[in-house]
């Protein structure tokens, strides 16, 4: 049976599990539009930023909200470390390469997580409770705390992108890197900070996901697999992309599962992903974006 | 000369009678006078020497080491195979010795059906184990089964909840399954291998329906004034796979086959791979039902039961299945653990005097092992297997493989961890299938401050024939519950 009122609900939480797809996207689509690279494991740097928030909840003691920036931090680290040893090697290669050692740190990952967190669910204790009810939908403060979060972390990376030199050289690359180099940036530079910046924004979306579900060291495929589909949808490289794709997506999967029934979901965002790219098969802002 | 002779042949034949009435005499006493305990095993004769042939018996181990389920069932195999071993091994007669038990690991990974049948042939085919005992998932353990079965390996199978692990073959009736489908087995002697230590989902199902209509219906009716007529409201919500398809039809037909005074008022399949349920727990609440009958593992159903009361403010009586009787379980639920029930078999947190003295030791001692880790249901099961396998194996007084068979289908040995309905460890007999008869039962959690974790109670049945008190406390509603449609 459908109400207007559990629509309505199930289209606000689709716009709130979409922020959090919109962060992990919107790392995958920086770390592609500037460095060109394909990274499957993208996935697993939002498991690991699950654990490190985790972590820093459990051991140090912090607010839930302020463990984001403690996986921001550490998953970056990660990046750089990462972009240093595994994907410079490669970078320029053949793109099998740079698609077979993203493939090969799944596992890294995956493994090195049971060896530090074992194998069982977590979750990250949140400090709010209760529910949001507003004229008969309800939302929990926590997912409303989610999207202010998510649009803060936006619109400083819009700032960056946008007002900064390194944002500039970001761009700059992203469009023609061999005509930066010709103009004196560091192009490795850009590409170790793009590369830390995709991580960071992967680890920010872990520990909210951390904060809202429970994970395990498995959990990075799924999230990996909507990701792409979101940059897909919303076009290769562009952060608005993946703000509207994220969006779209967390709206189909939950009005999907609402009205058609809980089978439904991934294969209905896949239908709009297809629809999507075969009515414009650069994706909704395929070209246009930053 | 002649008489030397003859009294050297008479000699020789004492000798050997002897020897033979003590080997029959060793090898029915587990029969005659069960125990899993250890140190009621027989002894080597002191007359004879111990075979040349003798050698440790190899048990594989099949477990999934990235789940959370298939570490407990590592931990626990390793803990019983320590206590036979420490306490002297298996007494095989044909041997004339004692032999310890040589643990050979089938690790299935996450236990999906692609994963098993690698692992278990390698057991079988290559490090030629006497035995399997395990299994998991039942997908996984439809796949591996069949290299135990096309090798005539004995299986003790302590997971998969799906009764054709035993009755997919002729003796099972096929479990029922169509013609054309591809999960019947036809091989009855094969089958004959397969041994179910496990509650299947009709074993689930029959205890949850029966504690609704006998113990919250009548609550119900009598705090809202409801009239009798009025069946209780259920609601299912479960993964779309075999699992919760199967818990879900064994409820409805349960319901139907005793005119049972509860009605499904709203069934909610979701993908295995779904994370949010926050739209499938709005259907649920839009359907009103008195209570939500949550089918799925550990995870998924702390996280149905949390976003059930945080997300969609749908304050109900939530009831989980005994696969997420396990200490992450009460982790994972904290704060909204409190008032939700639990179909269980196995409950190192709760149980009545004479059940937490029966596991005890078990619990201790899994404790001391692990670095204080709490035991799950899953290791429970594996550690009985093992007694259970050593029983039999003495029994049999050999290794022969369709011997320690028949010896598995004889066993008569006291129940362990598991309660059974019958006090001792015995597979079913009246048919050609062979599966126990665990006693279920439901636990209420209450919320524990100190320890930010639900501990439980079992409320339901209050008494088991044969067995005694099991229940703890009354069934309550939980804080802030709002029926169903009147």
């Amino acid at each position: 049976m459908i109400t207007p009122s559990g629509l309505a609900e199930t289209l606000l939480w689709g716009v709130a599990n979409g922020c959090i797809y919109i962060l992990l996207a919107a790392g995958l689509s920086i770390i592609f539009g500037v460095m060109k690279l394909v990274n499957f494991a993208h996935g697993q740097l939002l498991m690991i930023g699950a654990y490190l928030a985790f972590t820093a909840s459990v051991v140090l003691g912090l607010n839930a909200y302020l463990s984001i920036l403690v996986a921001m931090g550490g998953v970056a680290l990660i990046g750089l470390g990462v972009e240093r040893f595994t994907f410079r090697k490669v970078l320029g290669t053949d793109k099998l390469n740079e698609i077979f050692v993203s493939l090969g740190l799944i596992y890294i990952f995956e493994n090195a997580a049971v060896l530090l967190w074992g194998n069982k669910s977590a979750q990250i204790a949140s400090p709010l409770h209760g529910l949001l009810s507003l004229g008969g939908i309800s939302i929990s403060y926590d997912r409303i705390a989610a999207m202010g979060i998510v649009i803060v972390i936006l619109l400083s990376i819009i700032f960056l992108m946008k007002k900064t030199k390194i944002g500039l050289a970001m761009r700059a690359t992203s469009q023609k890197s061999d005509a930066t180099q010709l103009m004196g940036i560091n192009i490795e530079k850009v590409y170790i900070f793009t590369f830390a910046l995709g991580a960071a924004l992967a680890g920010a979306a872990g520990a909210l996901y951390g904060i809202i579900f429970p994970f395990s060291p498995a959990l990075g495929a799924l999230p990996t697999i909507k990701a792409f589909a979101i940059i897909i949808l919303g076009g290769l490289g562009s952060i608005p992309g993946a703000v509207v794709g994220g969006l779209l997506y967390g709206i189909a999967e939950n009005t999907a599962g609402y009205v058609l029934g809980g089978i439904w979901p991934d294969a209905i965002a896949f239908v709009l992903l297809i629809v999507v790219l075969v009515i414009k098969p650069t994706g909704i802002f395929g070209g246009k974006g930053d | 000369m002649q008489t030397k002779m003859l009294v050297a042949i008479i000699a020789i034949a004492i000798i050997v009678v002897a020897a033979g009435v003590g080997t029959w005499q060793l090898t029915q006493q587990p029969s005659t006078s069960p125990s899993p305990s250890p140190t009621s095993t027989p002894t080597a004769s002191a007359t004879s020497t111990p075979s040349p042939d003798a050698r440790p018996i190899k048990i594989g181990l099949v477990a999934g080491y990235q789940i959370a389920e298939g570490q407990d069932m590592d931990r626990a195999a390793k803990l019983a195979v320590e206590e036979i071993n420490a306490a002297g091994g298996v007494y095989v007669a044909a041997w004339n010795t004692k032999v310890p038990i040589e643990l050979v690991i089938a690790d299935t990974g996450k236990d999906t059906a692609g994963e098993t049948v690698g692992p278990v042939t390698r057991a079988v085919t290559e490090d030629n184990v006497d035995l399997l005992i395990g299994g998991y998932t039942s997908a996984g353990t439809l796949a591996d089964q069949v290299v135990a079965i096309e090798n005539r390996v004995p299986y003790i199978i302590t997971g998969a909840s799906s009764n054709l692990v035993t009755r997919r073959g002729p003796q099972g009736n096929f479990g029922g399954l169509p013609a054309d489908d591809a999960r019947r087995y036809d091989d009855a002697e094969g089958m004959s291998y397969m041994f179910h230590y496990c509650t299947t989902t009709a074993d689930y199902s029959k205890t949850v329906v029966n504690f609704f209509a006998q113990t919250m219906k009548p609550l119900l009716d009598s705090t809202y004034g409801f009239d009798a007529s009025r069946p209780l409201r259920l609601a299912v919500i479960y993964r779309n796979d075999a699992f919760g398809n199967g818990v879900l039809a064994d409820t409805k037909n349960l319901i139907q086959a005793n005119n049972l005074p509860v009605e499904v008022v709203v069934e909610r399949p979701y993908q295995t791979t779904a994370t949010s349920f926050q739209t499938d727990l709005t259907v649920v609440k839009d359907a009103k039902p008195d209570a939500v009958y949550v089918v799925d593992f550990i995870a998924n159903t702390a996280e149905i039961i949390r976003e059930g009361q945080k997300d969609v403010g749908l304050n109900t009586v939530y009831i989980a299945v005994e696969c997420c009787e396990d200490p992450q379980l009460y982790t994972l639920l904290g704060e909204y653990g409190g008032g939700v029930l639990l179909e269980s078999k196995f409950a190192p947190y709760a149980g009545p005097p004479f059940y937490m003295q029966s596991i005890e030791t078990y619990v201790t001692n899994y404790q001391a092992a692990n670095a204080g880790k709490i035991p799950g249901m899953m290791g429970a099961d594996t550690y009985d297997a093992f007694f259970i396998a050593k029983a039999a194996i003495e029994q049999a007084g050999t290794v022969d493989k369709a011997a320690v068979r028949t010896a598995i289908e004889q066993i008569n040995i006291p129940q362990m961890l598991i309660m059974t309905q019958t006090g001792t460890v015995q597979f079913s007999t009246s048919t050609n299938y062979h599966e126990i008869a665990p006693i279920t039962f439901v636990e209420q959690f209450t919320y524990n401050a100190t320890l930010q974790e639900a501990r439980p109670q079992i409320v339901y049945p209050a008494t088991v024939p044969g067995i005694g008190t099991l229940k703890q406390a009354d069934f309550v509603l939980p804080t802030g519950y709002q029926p169903g449609s009147p």
